[in-house]
């Protein structure tokens, strides 16, 4: 049983009537109305445990680095940062989830172009080596079903992905390289532009006005493979431009909605739209600054302020004044922290693409260890919070399905069923 | 030229941390690089500059040092290296190398304006083993997380180091 510690505490709270989702919406009406706080967490603890939760984005390869680093021991995540393990997986009750081998952009010549490639390569080595090594709770998962199987197994299912086409070069030949170390989706930029596409977020702007040429022949040999088109830090243009040339769905695997929080890395209401009329998914991030704007906080900004018009010139300072104005700043910030993103501003956005796109292309991907963890969902271990609240706001147990897995899951088998068209 | 073209071209290296505005990864990124037609070690390493002014001046937001701009105050560069001899450094074959900064430059906008840094060393041996200590700005942040990209000849590896672990040795 998955986060048998929380589960069993509720158990004691659980009543039997909630032990079976309600199937009609009067019913869970009903439910919802008589039932008491610790009722509902406990009926979201079992859908939660019923349903296939995968995440679909996580940068937890950067962690596998690190010299020492076990994905089979549970890290503090206030003590390191690290936000996924394999036991925080289990204790969260995350059945499933996509590690995506990141190679920062770099220099686009043939040198830069080989060098990404080895780095990636190393990376999805790494992600293979540690379902290989931790056997017994997880497996490398290549097709929708395998997560499905893998759950039934009682494992942890690992996907593999490539965050930036980077390491693609300009061989479209090393598509199916990765195809075949079981890459099941590729962002196609992060954020600077590359050979392929446009980024939201590079600061010098456009440069192929959407796809390039390049990047036109990625899309359609991602298609022919069955490789899933991830549009996550695109350009507009690149997320219009791949929407006209592919013909399978494509998804977005950490993005929120432009309309509840204004940022170039969130989808406009005319993107969600677009992208559910093409059959495909939005999986909504937990990064903060996504999730909601950072609201004020004078009481901090106004005692450091006077912190620093005390201290001496930082010129002048010796190692034990540097230290003791550090441990000033620290004092504040740990006494008035900033206001945090929380599970309730996730859930406005679930909310929203739900009302523009369709309870049919909306989902979860995290972006653990690669900056995402909000109050409430810091970590792996927490997600089930992200049910709590789902089921809070009347979302059923079908519902739900459909946002942990159920979406990408189906715009997954339309990939490579086009493939094995193609084929 | 490879390596001279690297450093070059580096200098155009934006996009390094994962999902930008204000960085919510703490993020820092250092390309070491070797090749033996070159006879030349260069060090790379890119700094978000909020970051930077944190450390020296205990403000993000405060400029007054001007580093890699026109208007650079003479003792900005003993601040940033007396900073980075603290949290920072590189043993090849065994000997620490001198930080002393070749090029500096400033690229991207706003909170996500990232200063590039290039220390480059005449090498005539062999690189049999290479000890990097990364643990730039885990004074500030618990959760700071360093990639360190290391390129010998043909050889590309790539590691994190962070608070927990500042030091890795490689051999080759």
């Amino acid at each position: 049983m998955r986060y048998q510690t929380l589960f069993s505490a509720c158990l004691l709270l659980f009543v039997a009537s909630c032990t079976e989702p309600p199937k009609k919406e009067a019913a869970a009406q009903e439910t919802a109305a008589t039932e008491t706080e610790a009722q509902l967490v406990a009926r979201a603890l079992a859908i939660h445990d019923r349903v296939l939760t995968l995440d679909t984005h996580a940068d937890t390869p950067l962690r596998m680095i690190e010299p020492g680093f076990d994905m089979s021991v549970r890290h503090d995540p206030n003590e390191s940062g690290s936000k996924v393990d394999y036991p925080r997986m289990i204790e969260g009750g995350l059945d499933s989830i996509f590690f995506a081998a990141f190679v920062a952009q770099n220099i686009r010549d043939d040198d830069g172009d080989s060098r990404a490639k080895a780095l990636a390569l190393q990376m999805i080595d790494a992600i293979i080596e540690s379902t290989e090594a931790n056997a017994d709770i997880v497996g490398l998962a290549l097709t929708p079903d395998d997560a499905v199987e893998l759950e039934k197994q009682g494992k942890r299912a690992v996907y593999i992905a490539i965050e930036n086409g980077y390491p693609i070069g300009s061989d479209l030949a090393n598509v199916e390289l990765f195809y075949n170390k079981g890459v099941r989706y590729i962002t196609l930029v992060h954020s600077t532009n590359n050979d392929l596409a446009d980024s939201a977020t590079d600061a010098k702007g456009v440069e192929h006005q959407g796809l390039s040429k390049l990047g036109e022949d990625v899309v359609k040999e991602m298609n022919r493979l069955g490789i899933m088109i991830d549009v996550s830090h695109a350009s507009d243009d690149v997320f219009y431009d791949t929407i006209a040339i592919s013909k399978a769905p494509i998804i977005a695997t950490h993005s929120n909605a432009r309309a509840v929080t204004e940022h170039k890395r969130n989808m406009s209401d005319d993107m969600l739209k677009t992208i559910a009329q093409h059959g495909g998914v939005v999986q909504l991030t937990m990064l903060a600054s996504y999730l909601r704007t950072a609201p004020e906080n004078p009481e901090r900004d106004a005692a450091i302020a006077a912190a620093r018009a005390n201290m001496m010139p930082p010129s002048e300072m010796t190692d034990d004044d540097r230290a003791a104005m550090r441990q000033t700043l620290n004092e504040i910030n740990q006494k008035f922290p900033n206001p945090p993103a929380t599970v309730q501003h996730a859930a406005d956005h679930i909310d929203h693409i739900v009302s523009v796109a369709g309870i049919d292309h909306v989902g979860i991907g995290c972006d653990f260890d690669g900056g995402g963890g909000i109050e409430g969902v810091f970590d792996a271990s927490e997600v089930m919070n992200i049910t709590i609240e789902l089921v809070r706001r009347g979302y059923s147990e079908e519902e739900i399905g459909k946002i942990w897995s159920g979406n990408v899951l189906r715009v997954f088998r339309e990939v490579q069923a086009l493939a094995e068209q193609k084929a | 030229m490879k390596a001279n073209k690297h450093v070059a071209l580096c200098l155009v290296l934006l996009g390094f941390c994962f999902d930008i505005q204000a960085h919510p990864l703490k993020l820092s990124l250092c390309q070491i690089e070797y090749a033996a037609a070159e006879k030349t070690l260069t060090i790379e390493l890119r700094l978000f500059l909020m970051d930077v002014n944190e450390a020296l001046v205990f403000d993000p937001d405060n400029n007054e040092l001007g580093l890699g701009q026109p208007d650079e105050v003479p003792h900005a560069e003993g601040m940033l290296l007396g900073y980075l001899n603290r949290h920072f450094y590189v043993k090849a074959n065994g000997k620490q190398l001198a930080l002393k900064i070749k090029r500096m430059s400033l690229n991207g906008q706003g909170d996500d304006t990232a200063l590039g840094l290039t220390f480059s060393y005449p090498s005539q041996e062999k690189i049999t083993s290479l000890e990097i200590k990364n643990a730039v700005f885990t004074d500030l942040f618990f959760d700071q997380s360093n990639v360190v990209y290391v390129h010998i000849d043909d050889d590309s590896r790539s590691l994190m180091l962070n608070k927990k672990t500042p030091v890795h040795q490689l051999v080759y």
